[in-house]
């Protein structure tokens, strides 16, 4: 083949690529159009409101003002917001650790040999999903916790125990909060450890019995290692849920009109309590911002494990 | 082929999704000058009886009554955009300082007489529509908070005139699940009327933050004894069933405990709100007033329409109508005239009563207020914290946050 051919050749190949390559970003474009409208933009427009003096003052009329609002809400991340951060590494912590033990023995419990109306169970199990999120939370709240009429307290009376007001105290409340997360949040890492556990290959489990390995070698040797590379997206978006949680603190203990009592504030909440109520869209964006790179220093953190392990 | 349509598919995707970015007209046909939507969130029978009304006293204009249940915060959203607002807003006048300042209301009084106004509404409910000297809001019917009484365990002799009878009355029926007495005790628009009672405020008329002023804090030290002899709850879910359900023997609730009340067979009271023995001033709570207000551009481009409909609004049929309905009490004085009207207990104590209530404040910075003072509620009546103390902390975290406003 002659030297002028080959260039050719690869001419026509680069060419094809190049067209292939447009096509398909052709192809994506109404899918990345829509990121970045409901994604990007969000983030983007926030980030501009922040510079502005947007409040009920100057609603349509607002104008650049610099960092101005960043210096306001750098006040907000006071010993109270020092306070909520620290709950809400807490809160995520013991949230991630209790849900992946409650969700790893279920699904377990799910994959034991000879198990009859196994989909039955998962169903049930699946169920708090079905439900939206503010029904299963005020449901929890009026039928379980209520000091007056909830289930617990019925049978606290039924057993000669005076009424517990089961919100009212941060440390039961933390409790309660807990549960109700656990409730909402265990569908999804039971489905998740559920088919990371039928994955993985049932030899390994042959070889380790015929060498004498009880359960917990198995499960430690076999099943972690192995379910671990398929759980961990899972893992970090639940962290993420869980560290910017707000509907469970909020409607459980603060909601507008019902408060319980308890002073338990994840980062959320507490900015909107000190910021967001204030119908100040620059100041809050502000706010917003900051934890939003808050977010993403956590982000890169937890991202950074798995690396350094491979 | 399959490359094709794919194509031909992301080019229509596409261009859909462009559409929805471009620019809308702002000129109006005949027939769009014609029609008036407003935005409501008010139950069925309520709109019901006002698109019916409207029907009869205005055939020529279309009026579409939209239930909005976000309504507050969708305004915000789309107050200024003619295409996505309503013309008009039915609801609380409470939210008339923060739409006057975004600018997207116009003077009621640009469309109706200020004469003809005063000569017909109740006066209070021309105070609770005034923000900075401008009219915002066509009051049509008003509500308070009224002192209820289950017959069945308080007869009408036991009825406490004074809160220091109210007190001996809740120890001694307060025990074995049964109380008393309950309210929202924790909640500001419900604790709002013992604060009025000893002269304080949460917030008075020009703004000024109440809550650490010698009143509040005297108020809420004599309110903390009530509160020991209620529920540790204090949502409306709890109190309202705890009286419907007959563990409760009295509450403080709004007009629509009522009809639920009766409709459980109970055979209900209303009473005047007991008087403070320290002050000699009865409890005095919020007063609301429902109405409704007008868009800038509904005001100046469908000005005649919007006219008519209010000049329908006021008519006395209306409030007479939505009273039947509500339960509430009209805001123009003619209709006080009707027999029915006139002999309705409800209506006629809500009438009453608007002697000594306060009509809820409607300036921007009661966004705040509210949430603060729910917060020193709590931490004075559930977390046991001290009350001066408390009222100080709020009193400062208030204004710093109506700083932020700014």
């Amino acid at each position: 083949m002659k030297k002028s051919d080959i260039k050719s050749d690869i001419k026509s190949t680069k060419k094809k690529k190049g067209a292939g390559t447009a096509a398909a970003y052709l192809w994506s474009a109404p899918s990345l159009l829509l990121i970045c409208l409901i994604v990007v933009f969000p983030i983007f427009y926030t980030g501009y409101i922040s510079l502005t003096n947007m409040n009920v003052y100057h609603w349509f009329t607002y104008d650049l003002i610099g960092l101005d609002n960043y210096k306001e809400a750098l006040l907000v991340f006071d010993s109270g917001f020092l306070s909520a951060l620290f709950l809400t590494v807490v809160w995520t912590a013991v949230n991630m650790l209790l849900q992946l033990v409650a969700a790893y023995l279920l699904a377990s419990l799910l994959n034991t040999k000879g198990l009859k109306l196994r989909n039955c169970y998962r169903t049930l199990l699946i169920f708090p999903w079905a439900m939206p999120g503010y029904v299963s939370i005020l449901l929890w709240k009026t039928g379980m916790f209520n000091s007056q009429f909830g289930l617990l307290n019925q049978w606290m009376e039924k057993m000669g125990f005076s009424p517990v007001k089961w919100l009212a105290d941060d440390m039961s409340a933390f409790i309660c909060c807990t549960i109700v997360n656990l409730w909402l949040a265990l569908p999804f890492m039971i489905t998740i450890i559920d088919g990371a556990l039928q994955s993985v290959d049932r030899s390994y489990y042959e070889s380790a019995l015929l060498d004498g390995a009880d359960w917990m070698q198995r499960t430690w040797y076999i099943t972690i290692p192995a379910i671990r590379p398929i759980i961990a997206p899972s893992v970090v978006i639940t962290i993420f849920t869980t560290f910017k949680q707000f509907d469970v603190i909020y409607l459980l203990t603060q909601q507008a009109g019902a408060k319980t009592g308890a002073h338990i504030h994840t980062i959320l909440t507490y900015a909107y309590e000190n910021a967001f109520i204030t119908n100040n869209y620059g100041y809050s964006s502000a706010v917003s911002m900051i934890i939003f790179v808050i977010l993403i220093v956590f982000s890169y953190g937890i991202n950074m494990k798995p690396k350094e392990e491979s | 082929m399959k490359k094709l349509t794919a194509l031909l598919l992301s080019i229509a995707i596409l261009t859909c999704i462009l559409c929805g970015c471009g620019a809308q007209g702002a000129s109006l046909t005949e027939e769009e000058k014609n029609t008036v939507v407003i935005w409501h969130d008010k139950e069925e029978a309520v709109s019901e009886a006002l698109s019916d009304e409207l029907k009869r006293l205005v055939p020529d204009v279309t009026v579409q009554l939209e239930y909005k249940s976000n309504l507050t915060e969708a305004l915000k959203m789309v107050g200024n955009d003619p295409k996505a607002a309503p013309d008009m807003y039915f609801f609380a006048h409470d939210k008339i300082g923060v739409y006057a300042e975004m600018g997207i209301l116009a003077p009621i009084t640009d469309l109706i007489d200020k004469e003809t106004l005063t000569a017909s509404c109740v006066d209070m409910t021309l105070d609770a529509a005034a923000y900075k000297g401008e009219l915002y809001q066509l009051p049509v019917y008003f509500e308070t908070l009224l002192f209820l009484y289950n017959r069945l365990y308080m007869p009408d002799e036991k009825v406490p005139g004074t809160t220091e009878e109210l007190y001996a009355y809740m120890e001694e029926k307060t025990r074995g699940g049964h109380y008393g007495f309950v309210e929202q005790h924790s909640t500001a628009y419900y604790s709002a009327g013992w604060i009025h009672g000893f002269g304080g405020c949460i917030m008075d008329e020009n703004g000024n933050v109440g809550l650490s002023s010698p009143e509040t804090v005297r108020a809420l030290e004599y309110h903390k004894k009530f509160v020991g002899l209620m529920p540790g709850e204090s949502e409306y879910a709890t109190v309202n069933t705890l009286f419907q359900e007959g563990k409760a023997h009295a509450t403080i609730g709004g007009p629509w405990l009522v009809s639920a009340s009766r409709a459980a067979g109970m055979d209900l009271g209303i009473a005047p709100m007991p008087v403070i023995d320290e002050t000699q001033i009865p409890i005095s709570p919020y007063m609301g007033v429902q109405g409704v207000q007008v868009l800038k551009f509904a005001a100046e481009n469908k000005t005649e329409a919007v006219k008519k409909v209010l000049y329908a609004l006021m008519q006395p049929e209306v409030g007479i109508s939505l009273a039947r309905v509500s339960g509430c009490a009209p805001a123009v004085e003619a209709c006080y005239e009707n027999d029915e009207v006139a002999s309705d207990d409800v209506v006629m104590a809500m009438r009453e009563m608007a002697e000594n209530t306060i009509p809820m404040p409607n300036r921007p910075e009661m966004d705040v207020m509210w949430t603060v003072a729910a917060d020193m509620l709590v931490n004075i009546n559930m977390s046991g914290q001290d009350v001066k103390e408390s009222c100080a902390a709020a009193q400062k975290n208030a204004e710093e946050l109506i700083k932020k406003m700014q």
